[in-house]
């Protein structure tokens, strides 16, 4: 059971850590192909942007790793 | 002396290949073929050396008032004062009393003292120079010293003039510069054979989170306390929801600061060896032959998410250095009184 939820919630992860970096790798490149002059400030919002979202995402792959290594905390 | 260096580094490469072989096949005459994942990621009572030496470090733990020094765990245990726990590194005491506190150094700590000192060593180095005259009146001279340098000029006018506004980034690029390179220090020792990656720790992220916390808060601003306390503009009674999430709102700030690095280093550590686990579990299901044949292509996708470590692991030290400085610098900046005109408009319209 612990792994059928480990590895769904895997999966559900990946799905929005995906569309969400994604969203904003479109939009930063569409800024920068707007206006490439500001392309370095572009650059830093999205990596500090894309960092949010990976922290997320990870906190729910570490609730993944402990659910399938049945770690009890 | 450029000849010497080389020679001994591709020595010690050599050694670094030949040494895993020979210690799978030592392995191997084992029965079992686990690959233990997550003794790969917690903490030891030992360093690991150069050939698979295992360097046991000393426990230190108080026992109602009383201190007991021990040069390994074996050593606790032979005394037969101690006893191990069933798992993990904890002792607990023979005749049943409990541990009050356990002081014992480990492997991660260890490897948070030696990117300290690494770190210490290159600021107090290159703060030597500056002093003498090198790179403050004439040009910065060779190729470290331009390394520092660009690091360096980076923290200070990419991190923290952008995100600390005013004269106040100069408090702070002291420490943003260190943490930064600490981090990264701790990060890169990851990637080293027997090396530990030990930001993949909660304890160490947490610690690390904690200074960011206690900087930002000592150093706020009247204003800063006004918008988690006061709020200006805001009608009385919307307080008592709003206070009590703005504290927990101070805190979530540094605790997605520690649980953000301590993942990405964890993610990574059990990536790598879960992906060259599969060439046992093919081994393991479809027989040597597919086992063998398949390792050409996960050693090879090892070798690709070894190399992506190594830029996470700056760019986490990136993170957490401009998450501190983002932090920092919405705690300290001070707003030009523009509220009292708000406060009176909002207490026009509720009166």
């Amino acid at each position: 059971m612990g792994f059928l939820a480990a590895g769904l919630g895997a999966g559900i992860i990946a799905i929005g850590a995906g569309i969400g970096i994604g969203m904003i790798g479109k939009s930063a490149v569409e800024s920068i192909a707007r206006q490439p002059e500001a392309a370095g400030d572009i650059r830093g919002a999205m990596i500090l942007t894309a960092a949010f979202i990976e922290g997320v995402a990870l906190f729910g792959a570490i609730v993944c790793a402990l659910l399938a290594l049945n770690i009890t905390v | 002396m450029s000849q010497a260096l080389r020679l001994t580094a591709i020595t010690i490469l050599f050694l670094l290949v030949l040494n895993p072989v020979s210690l799978a096949a030592d392995n191997a005459q084992e029965d079992e073929p686990v690959i233990d994942v997550i003794g790969k990621v917690v903490d030891h009572d030992y360093l690991e050396l150069v050939g698979g030496a295992k360097l046991y470090l000393p426990r230190i733990f108080m026992v109602n008032g009383e201190w007991y020094l021990f040069a390994n765990t074996q050593s606790a245990v032979d005394t037969g004062e101690f006893e191990r726990a069933e798992e993990g590194l904890g002792l607990i005491r023979s005749d049943g009393e409990t541990i009050s506190l356990d002081m014992s150094i480990t492997s991660h700590l260890m490897y948070v003292w030696f990117g300290l000192i690494l770190t210490l060593f290159i600021t107090l180095w290159a703060s030597r120079k500056y002093k003498k005259g090198v790179g403050a009146t004439t040009e910065p001279k060779g190729i470290s010293q331009n390394l520092f340098e660009v690091f360096f000029v980076f923290i200070r006018d990419d991190i923290a003039k952008e995100y600390i506004p005013g004269d106040k980034h100069k408090k702070f690029v002291t420490y943003l510069f260190s943490v930064f390179m600490a981090i990264s220090f701790m990060n890169l020792f990851g990637l080293l054979p027997w090396g530990v990656a030990t930001t993949a720790d909660l304890t160490v992220t947490a610690t690390l989170a904690a200074i960011t916390f206690f900087i930002t808060q000592w150093n706020a601003s009247k204003d800063h306390w006004e918008h988690v306390f006061m709020f200006p503009g805001v009608h009385p009674a919307m307080r008592i929801i709003l206070t009590p999430v703005e504290i927990l709102g101070l805190f979530t700030k540094p605790f997605a600061l520690a649980v953000r690095l301590f993942a990405n280093m964890l993610s990574g550590k059990i990536m790598i060896v879960c992906v060259l686990g599969l060439i046992f579990i093919f081994t393991d299901i479809f027989g040597p032959a597919v086992g063998l044949s398949s390792s050409i292509f996960w050693v090879g996708l090892t070798a690709l998410l070894y190399i992506l470590k190594a830029f996470i692991a700056l760019l986490q030290a990136y993170i957490f250095t401009l998450l501190s400085a983002v932090f920092i610098g919405m705690a300290v900046e001070e707003h030009h009184h523009e509220h009292e005109s708000k406060v009176a408009a909002a207490t026009d319209v509720h009166v």
